[in-house]
């Protein structure tokens, strides 16, 4: 972290998620929405399968931002647009990859955006996070 | 009457109180795939950021539990969310969380409803407020 500035990439990495891993966040999370597990629910909807909770594809995200930083409490904000769902199939995973860029750097704050990518779209949209590094 | 602009500005009585463990941070660590970060381990550990949503999600119940309001969970797709934290939750912590409807906008039988969430600790220290946009749509008669 010796080095932030606007376009500093600090980290990537992917992840895949199961059906086994959204009924873990359900649990986890409080969020009981039958969307994130039953096929019947998501279709009524009008969704294209189960998918993933945004708040899971959000918390995942973070990583990229707390293994840079290392203390999690440095972050002070965070905002994301859940702009495509990540839908997760029956059985076998999904696949989704993270990256973060330093979009600002201010008065000891860094403000960060994470690229979120499911099948080559774009699952979160006009992401900041907030960061202290000073 | 359904959920309308005239909802804007209800608040719900704030949550019981929630004890934050060391168990269920490590757990939501692990649901979030970070079990791995020394720092959500222990008993003094703090929460992944997102824990937050442990606490609005509780509150949740409060906004569809509200008769009046006409929403189902499962007809409810979450558009966006912003945290803003003045602390990090910790284990020991005993905190509860209160719901507000900040703005409802409706367009045909969809619903754009922003609430917020304000977590604190039961002796009053703010922590952490979420706000989420939530889109419902109503069930069209056929």
């Amino acid at each position: 972290m010796s080095s932030i500035e606007v376009g500093t990439a600090i980290g990537a990495f992917t992840t895949s998620f199961t059906r086994t891993d959204l009924v873990r966040y359900a649990g986890a999370s409080g969020d009981f929405n039958p969307i994130h597990y039953n096929d019947a629910a998501a279709a009524a909807l009008g969704l294209p399968g189960v998918i993933a909770h945004g708040m899971l594809t959000m918390g995942t995200a973070l990583r990229v931002v707390t293994d840079w930083i290392g203390d999690p409490t440095r972050v002070l904000s965070y905002y994301v647009r859940f702009t495509k769902p990540v839908v997760v199939p029956a059985t076998g995973t999904v696949e989704v990859t993270f990256a973060g860029t330093v979009t600002a750097v201010a008065d000891g704050v860094a403000t960060v955006t994470i690229e979120a990518v499911c099948d080559q779209i774009k699952v979160l949209g006009s992401v900041s996070v907030e960061v202290r590094v000073a | 009457m359904p959920i309308s602009e005239a909802h804007v500005g209800r608040t719900y009585p704030a949550t019981v109180p929630y004890e934050v463990t060391a168990v269920k941070v490590a757990e939501f660590a692990a649901a979030v795939g970070d079990a791995d970060n020394p720092a959500y381990a222990g008993d003094r550990a703090v929460a992944p950021p997102t824990f937050a949503v442990v606490l609005a999600a509780a509150t949740w119940d409060s906004l569809f539990g509200d008769r009046e309001l006409e929403l189902s969970l499962s007809r409810t797709v979450h558009a966006d969310q912003r945290f803003t934290w003045t602390r990090h939750l910790r284990v020991g912590d005993v905190v509860h969380a209160q719901l507000t409807i900040d703005k409802v906008r409706l367009r045909g039988p969809a619903a754009f409803i922003t609430i917020s969430v304000q977590l604190s600790t039961t002796a009053g220290e703010p922590l952490c407020v979420a706000t989420s946009t939530l889109v419902h749509t109503a069930e069209v008669a056929a």
